[in-house]
């Protein structure tokens, strides 16, 4: 098996535990709202599993592309994100679908790699501004 | 009639839903543009290859939320759009 790049570890390790500070945030906010049953929790796992696994295979991908030619790491790439769209495909619909989970709780997980990149560069900017 | 009013919303949610995926599209281009120049700018300066890693996968995460916002509007047209239009049309004749 390949050894897995640092930076894509490190990466995935920062995007995990944004993830996990959303998720605690968002069950804080259904806890408020007087609506958090077993279902947001198991809703709340599946979303933020699927987020992160979804950033490890792009940075995978990533990794395995740029030692690539040009046009096989666009081909890899482009094949990476039909798979991994169809991966979140999935996951949306059994979120929706399987009563055991609570789709609001599925679904919004699902931008948190978004939000902790967007928060990322918020923090690198201050620090650069220090 | 009104099987034919409800044949409409369903049908239009469906397309609606199938034209939001187009967005899907989107990204995968993207992405693949965005590592094609990487490779070309670690090809040059292989000693930033990290560096050039670290802000495309930055890049590629935020590339592909546009296509998980359309994930997101087809699965409401899908799931929960017809439910609530065809009760609104239900009101509406009652």
């Amino acid at each position: 098996m390949k050894k897995i790049d640092q930076t894509v570890l490190e990466t995935t390790r920062y995007i995990g535990l944004c993830t996990l500070v959303l998720s605690a945030l968002m069950q804080a906010v259904f806890l408020v709202l007087g609506r958090w049953n077993i279902t947001v929790l198991l809703g709340n796992a599946l979303g933020g599993g699927v987020a992160v696994l979804n950033f490890f295979l792009m940075g995978l991908t990533v990794q395995k592309a740029v030692v690539l030619e040009e046009k096989e790491a666009k081909s890899a790439m482009k094949v990476s994100q039909l798979y991994r769209n169809l991966m979140l495909i999935v996951t949306a619909v059994v979120g929706i679908a399987v009563s055991i989970f609570n789709s609001i709780a599925v679904i919004v997980p699902l931008f948190f790699p978004r939000i902790a990149i967007s928060l990322s560069g918020i923090l690198k900017g201050k620090e650069e501004n220090n | 009639m009104l099987e034919l009013a409800i044949g409409i919303i369903l049908g239009g949610c469906a397309l609606g839903a199938g034209c939001a995926m187009i967005a899907g599209i989107g990204p995968g281009i993207g992405e693949g543009n965005a590592v094609a120049k990487a490779c070309e700018a670690i090809g040059r300066q292989p000693e930033s290859k990290g560096a050039v890693t670290s802000t495309m996968l930055m890049g590629c995460a935020i590339a592909e939320t546009t296509g998980l916002y359309a994930l997101v509007i087809a699965i409401l047209l899908i799931f929960v759009a017809p439910n609530m239009l065809v009760n609104i049309l239900l009101k509406a004749i009652a």
